[in-house]
C-alpha cells in the first residue's frame, strides 16, 4: 500500500509540475508583463512608471531563458515561489498572498461545508426513499424534478433566489456577509438554500442509481429471505454497499470546500477564495491566480489519493497494491 | 409520539421563519449618522502617492486633505483652499520657471495615530507641516513607489533628477537602502523644486508654465504625508503595509479595512475643520452659494449655509461585485445611493424622468454629464484617412463623421444614457459651448456622399480596385455586446457604399497597434483628471503622438496652426482670450476632422429619500462631508418595504407534506413488514 501511495504521490508531484508550466504559458500567452504591469498602476501611466512597476515585481527578467544567469528567468522564479509556498504579494494590490489565503478561507470554508454537508444528507436521503419507493408517483415526481432541476444553470437559482426569497418574500439578505458567529447564519441560509436546490438533481439521480443497482442484487433478496424487513435491508444492506461509489463523488469534493465557489461568493458578496480568485483574474493579477490554480491542483491530487485510501476503509475487498 | 415530532418539526420551522430577515446590518444602531454605499471592486491601494481608480479615491479622497479643493456646488469648477489658506498665484520667474507658494493653515494635526509614537515619546498625533507635503511628493517621485502619475509631476523642477538619484544611491549602497526612508529622502537631496521654507511655507517650482499643476494639488497625491506612518507601516512585524493603512488630515478616519467585505470610515476628532470651526476655512463649513439651479434644488439655503462639516458620524462601504444584487439592496433602502443597472433602466427612468412607482418611493435621480468624451479616431499617419491623403483624406473622414448618428448609437447601447458630442470637450469645462454645432456631427447622408466623391471614392468605390474602399477598425473589447456596438460604426459607414472591417483584439494587442502605428480607425474613451479644457485638447497635441512619443494622441494629429493655439491656451487664465482660442482650435478640429467625437457619458445616480445635499459630480471628488442623511426616516421606511412574507413557507410544507403524505404512508407500512 505505501509503494501505491508514493507511485501516487509522484504522479501527482508530476501532474503539479506540469500544471504550473501550463498555467505559465497559457497566462502569459494571454497578458504580457506590460498587461499586468497596466492593470496595476493603471491605465493612464505612461512607460516611465510601467517600466518601474515591472523590475518592482520581477517582470523585467526574460520569461524563460537566461543565458547569463538560467535561474534569474520569470519562470524559474514562478517554479520556486510555489514549490517553496513563499507565494509573495498579489501584483494588484501588493498584500501578501498568504495573509489573503488566510482571511479567505474562513468564509469560504463557512459557506462550502454545511452547503455540502446539508446537499449530500439531503440528496442520500431523497435518493434512499425514491429508491425505497422505486416505480411510485413519488419516485417518478422525483426523478422529473431532478431532471428538471439539472437542465437549469446555477446562475438562475442564484438570480432566482435572491429575487424571490431575499427581494420578494424578504427572508434573508440579497447578499452579505459577517462572521460573527450570531448573525452568519442570516447571511449563508440563501446561498446554501441555492447551492443546495442546485446540486439536488443530479445527486438524486446519481445516488438513485446507484441505490437502485444495490437493490437488485442477490444479498437483497437473500436478506429478504432471511426476515429482514425492507426498511432494515435499505438502511443496514443497500445504503452500506451503495457509500462505496457515494464515497468517490464526494470525497473527491472535500478539499474543493477550501477553493471555495466562485459564482456563490461571487453574487453574495463572500469574502472568500472564490471571490479573491474572480478578483486575480479581473485584475490580471498573475500572482495571486498561479497561487490559486496551484492550491486547486494540488487538492485535486490530495482528494483522488484520498478516495483511494478511502475504498480501503469501507470496502475490505480492495487493497491498494 | 410521532404526532409530537411533527408538532416540533412545524413550530422550529416557524420559529425560524419568525427570525427570519432580510436586514443585511445585524448590528447597527439606526439612529446612527451612517451613510450606506455599495462597491463593486475592492481598493487596490489607499497610498496617497500610487491610488488612483475610482473605488480606491472613494476612500483616500475622504481620508486625506488636500491644499485646495473644488467648491462643492459651483460650476465649472473652481478650486477653493483647504490645507492651504490660499490659492497662490504663480511667480513667472526670469529663467522661465513658474513658482507657487502655499501657505499651510498653521496647527492642522494629523488624525490619531500609533506611528506618532515610533519615536518612544507616547504621542498620538502632531502639526502638519509644509515638510509632510514635501515628502508626500518625494513619494510620488519615488521609483519603488511606482506612483502612476510621475510624469505630470516631472515639471517640478529637479522631480527627475531626484528619482535618479534616489534610484542610483539606492543600488549602490545597501545601507542608504536601509536608512529610514525620510532620511533617504534628504540624503538623495530631495526634489530642487520643492521646497519647505517653514513650517507653513512651500514653495513648489515648475520648470515651464503649467497651471494645470493647482488641479493636482486637488487630488490625494499631494497629501501632506507623515514619515512616521510611511516608516512604521512597512508591513513587517505584524504591522499593516501603508497602502492598507492610512494616516490624513481629512474629516474621515479609516476605522475598518477590509478590502473585500467591508471598509468603515468614521468622523476624525482632530479634524482642522472640527477642531477650528472659528476659522470658517471654505472646505469645512457648508457652501453659501452654487449653480443655478442649486437654491430651487434645496442645496443652496440660509440654514444651510455655514453650518460645520461633516454631517455624518461614518460611512460604511459594503461590497457587493455583482450589480443587480447592489441594486435590489438599494431598492429595499439598504444602500442609499446606486447607479441604475442596464436591466432595470427602461423600468425606471422613462423620458429622462423618474417611473411614478419609483418616484413615489421618494427617491431622487441625480443626472450629470461626466468629463469624459467617447470618439473614432483617425490615425492621421495612415495613407488613405489619414494627413498624407492631404484633401483626399480630409474629405473622407468628413464623410464618415456625416454617417454617425451618435443619438441613434446612445438609444440603442447605453439607454440613452450620454450626450452627443460636438468637440472633444464636455459641459461643465471652460470653453464649452452649448449653442455650439459641429457641423460634420450631424447625420446627412447626401452630404457625406458629396464629400465622399470629393475623397474620390464615388459611392464608396476605390478607384484603384473598382470595388468599396476597404478601411479597419481596431477596437480593445471582444465581447460580443461591444461587437454590436461597433458594428453599428460598421454598418452606418456601409450606408455611404464603404466596406469597414472590424479588427477586435484585447487591450494589449490593441496598445501593441497604437505603438507601432499599424492601425487605421479606432475607437477610444477618455476620462479627464481635471476639469481643465487642456485634459481634453491635450489628446490631440502634436508633441503628443503616440506613435511618435507615446504620448496620449492616439489620432497622430499634428497640425501646427493647433499646435500653436494650444501651447498658447493651456497656459492662460479662463479669460475670454482662452475662450476665443478653444473656438479657434474647435474650429481646426471641425475641418481637420481626426475625430468623430461621439458621445459623453450621463451618470444617473439614486438618491434615498433620506439622503440629503446630494450634488452630481461629473469628477470623480470626495463629497461624504458634505452629505446628511435622516436616520430616523431611513428606519421607518425600511421597516415599512421589508416585512417578510411567510405564508408561502407554510404553503410549501404543508403541499409537500399533502403530496407525499399516501407515498411516504406506505413506505412506513411496507418498512415494518
Amino acid at each position: 500500500m505505501i509503494a501505491y501511495l508514493l507511485r501516487r504521490v509522484v504522479f501527482g508531484a508530476a501532474t503539479v509540475l506540469g500544471v504550473l508550466l501550463l498555467l505559465f504559458v497559457l497566462f502569459f500567452l494571454v497578458a504580457t508583463p506590460d498587461d499586468i504591469a497596466r492593470k496595476a498602476v493603471g491605465e493612464k501611466a505612461l512607460p516611465e512608471a510601467l517600466a518601474q512597476w515591472k523590475v518592482t515585481h520581477g517582470y523585467d527578467k526574460p520569461r524563460v531563458w537566461n543565458p547569463a544567469r538560467p535561474t534569474d528567468t520569470m519562470l524559474a522564479e514562478h517554479l520556486r515561489r510555489m514549490l517553496t509556498f513563499d507565494f509573495g504579494r498579489s501584483d494588484a494590490d501588493d498584500t501578501p498572498i498568504r495573509e489573503r489565503l488566510r482571511t479567505g478561507v474562513g468564509p469560504s470554508l463557512a459557506l462550502t461545508v454545511p452547503l455540502f454537508v446539508v446537499g449530500v444528507t439531503l440528496a442520500i436521503a431523497v435518493a434512499l426513499l425514491t429508491a425505497f419507493l422505486h416505480d411510485s408517483y413519488l419516485d417518478r415526481s422525483a426523478l422529473v424534478l431532478s431532471v428538471v432541476i439539472m437542465s437549469v444553470s446555477i446562475l438562475l437559482y442564484i438570480v432566482g433566489g435572491q429575487y424571490v426569497v431575499g427581494k420578494v418574500l424578504r427572508w434573508f439578505p440579497i447578499s452579505g456577509f459577517d462572521p460573527s458567529p450570531l448573525v452568519i447564519a442570516r447571511f449563508l441560509a440563501l446561498p446554501i438554500l441555492v447551492g443546495v436546490v442546485a446540486h439536488l438533481g443530479q445527486d438524486v439521480r446519481f445516488y438513485r442509481t446507484l441505490f437502485l443497482e444495490e437493490r437488485g442484487r442477490d444479498y437483497v433478496r437473500t436478506a429478504a429471505a432471511k426476515g429482514c424487513s425492507p426498511a432494515q435491508t435499505m438502511r443496514r444492506h443497500v445504503l452500506r454497499n451503495a457509500m462505496i461509489p457515494i464515497l468517490t463523488d464526494v470525497v473527491i469534493e472535500i478539499p474543493f470546500l477550501f477553493t471555495g465557489s466562485i459564482l456563490l461568493e461571487s453574487f453574495f458578496g463572500i469574502p472568500g477564495l472564490g471571490t479573491i480568485t474572480v478578483d486575480a483574474i479581473n485584475a490580471n493579477d498573475f500572482a495571486t491566480l498561479r497561487v490559486m490554480v496551484y492550491i486547486g491542483s494540488l487538492f485535486f491530487i490530495v482528494g483522488q489519493i484520498a478516495t483511494d485510501i478511502g475504498y480501503t476503509l469501507v470496502d475490505p475487498r480492495v487493497r491498494l497494491e | 409520539m410521532k404526532c409530537f415530532g411533527a408538532v416540533c418539526f412545524v413550530a422550529s420551522v416557524a420559529a425560524l421563519l419568525a427570525a427570519c430577515t432580510n436586514d443585511p446590518y445585524p448590528n447597527a444602531n439606526a439612529h446612527d449618522r451612517v451613510l450606506y454605499l455599495s462597491y463593486p471592486i475592492a481598493p487596490k491601494t489607499l497610498d496617497p502617492a500610487v491610488a488612483y481608480s475610482v473605488y480606491d479615491q472613494q476612500v483616500t479622497g475622504n481620508v486625506f486633505d488636500t491644499l485646495l479643493e473644488y467648491h462643492y456646488l459651483e460650476r465649472p469648477y473652481r478650486l477653493i483652499p483647504a490645507l492651504a489658506e490660499a490659492v497662490p498665484h504663480p511667480r513667472l520667474e526670469a529663467d522661465g520657471r513658474v513658482t507657487y507658494r502655499f501657505t499651510l493653515r498653521p496647527g492642522v494635526l494629523f488624525q490619531d495615530d500609533d506611528c506618532f509614537s515610533l519615536d518612544g515619546s507616547g504621542q498620538r498625533s502632531r502639526p502638519v507641516t509644509a515638510a509632510d507635503v514635501a515628502f508626500g511628493l518625494a513619494r510620488v517621485a519615488d521609483p519603488d513607489v511606482a506612483s502612476p502619475v510621475i510624469d505630470t509631476f516631472n515639471r517640478l523642477d529637479g522631480f527627475r533628477e531626484f528619482s535618479q538619484r534616489l534610484r542610483a544611491r539606492r543600488a549602490a549602497d545597501p545601507a542608504f537602502a536601509a536608512r529610514r526612508i525620510d532620511r533617504q529622502y534628504a540624503d538623495a537631496g530631495g526634489i530642487a523644486g520643492v521646497r519647505a521654507l517653514s513650517d507653513t511655507d512651500l514653495e513648489v517650482v515648475l520648470r515651464e508654465p503649467y497651471p494645470q499643476i493647482l488641479y493636482w494639488f486637488a487630488m490625494a497625491f499631494t497629501t501632506p504625508v507623515p514619515w512616521e506612518a510611511v516608516a512604521f507601516y512597512t508591513g513587517r512585524d505584524g504591522r499593516d503595509n501603508f497602502a492598507d493603512h492610512p494616516v490624513g488630515t481629512g474629516p474621515f478616519r479609516l476605522q475598518h479595512y477590509e478590502r473585500r467585505r467591508r471598509i468603515v470610515l468614521e468622523r476624525n476628532p482632530s479634524w482642522y475643520g472640527t477642531l477650528h470651526p472659528e476659522w470658517h476655512a471654505p472646505g469645512t463649513v457648508y457652501p453659501s452659494s452654487g449653480a443655478p439651479g442649486d437654491a430651487a434644488a434645496g442645496l443652496v439655503a440660509s440654514d444651510l449655509a455655514g453650518r460645520p462639516l461633516p454631517f455624518l458620524d461614518r460611512v460604511e462601504l459594503w461590497r457587493d461585485p455583482e450589480s443587480v444584487p447592489a441594486y435590489m439592496k438599494f431598492m429595499q433602502g439598504y444602500y442609499d445611493q446606486s447607479t441604475i443597472i442596464r436591466e432595470s433602466f427602461d423600468r425606471t427612468v422613462q423620458h429622462g424622468l423618474l417611473a411614478a412607482d419609483i418616484a413615489a418611493r421618494g427617491l431622487q435621480l441625480g443626472k450629470t454629464t461626466l468629463a469624459t468624451v467617447y470618439y473614432l479616431g483617425f490615425n492621421m499617419d495612415d495613407a488613405v484617412v489619414g494627413a498624407a491623403a492631404g484633401d483626399r483624406g480630409r474629405a473622407l473622414r468628413q464623410s464618415m463623421s456625416l454617417a454617425i448618428d451618435a443619438d441613434q448609437f446612445l438609444r440603442l447601447f447605453t439607454n440613452g444614457r450620454g450626450l452627443a458630442a460636438q468637440s472633444p470637450l464636455p459641459p461643465d469645462i471652460f470653453g464649452y459651448d452649448p449653442a455650439y454645432r459641429n457641423p460634420y456631427r450631424t447625420v446627412d447622408l447626401v452630404r457625406a456622399a458629396e464629400r465622399l466623391r470629393a475623397a474620390g471614392y464615388p459611392d464608396g468605390i476605390d478607384p484603384a480596385t473598382g470595388r468599396p474602399l476597404h478601411l479597419t477598425l481596431d477596437v480593445n473589447d471582444t465581447a460580443a455586446r461591444s461587437l454590436l456596438m461597433f458594428q453599428f460604426f460598421r454598418d452606418s459607414w456601409k450606408r455611404l457604399g464603404l466596406d469597414v472591417e472590424i479588427t477586435a483584439t484585447d487591450y494589449n494587442a490593441f496598445q501593441d497597434k497604437m505603438r507601432t502605428g499599424a492601425y487605421q480607425i479606432f475607437w477610444w474613451g477618455w476620462g479627464a483628471d481635471y476639469p481643465d479644457p487642456e485634459n481634453f485638447l491635450f489628446l490631440l497635441y502634436g508633441p503628443m503622438g503616440r506613435t511618435r512619443s507615446g504620448g496620449p494622441n492616439n489620432a497622430n494629429f499634428a497640425d501646427p496652426a493647433y499646435d500653436g493655439l494650444f501651447t498658447r491656451m493651456r497656459v492662460r487664465e479662463n479669460d475670454a482670450e482662452r475662450a476665443a482660442l478653444i473656438a479657434e482650435m474647435r474650429a481646426i478640429l471641425e475641418r481637420e476632422c481626426p475625430w468623430i467625437a461621439v458621445y459623453h457619458s450621463e451618470d444617473y445616480t439614486l438618491s434615498q429619500s433620506w439622503l440629503h445635499h446630494v450634488k452630481p459630480s461629473a469628477l470623480t471628488l470626495p463629497t461624504a462631508k458634505y452629505l446628511a442623511v435622516d436616520p430616523g426616516e431611513r428606519d421607518r421606511l425600511r421597516q415599512a418595504w421589508n416585512p417578510p412574507i411567510r405564508w408561502p413557507a407554510y404553503a410549501l410544507l404543508a403541499l409537500a407534506a399533502a403530496f407525499s403524505a399516501p407515498a411516504l404512508h406506505r413506505a412506513w407500512r411496507e418498512g415494518r413488514q
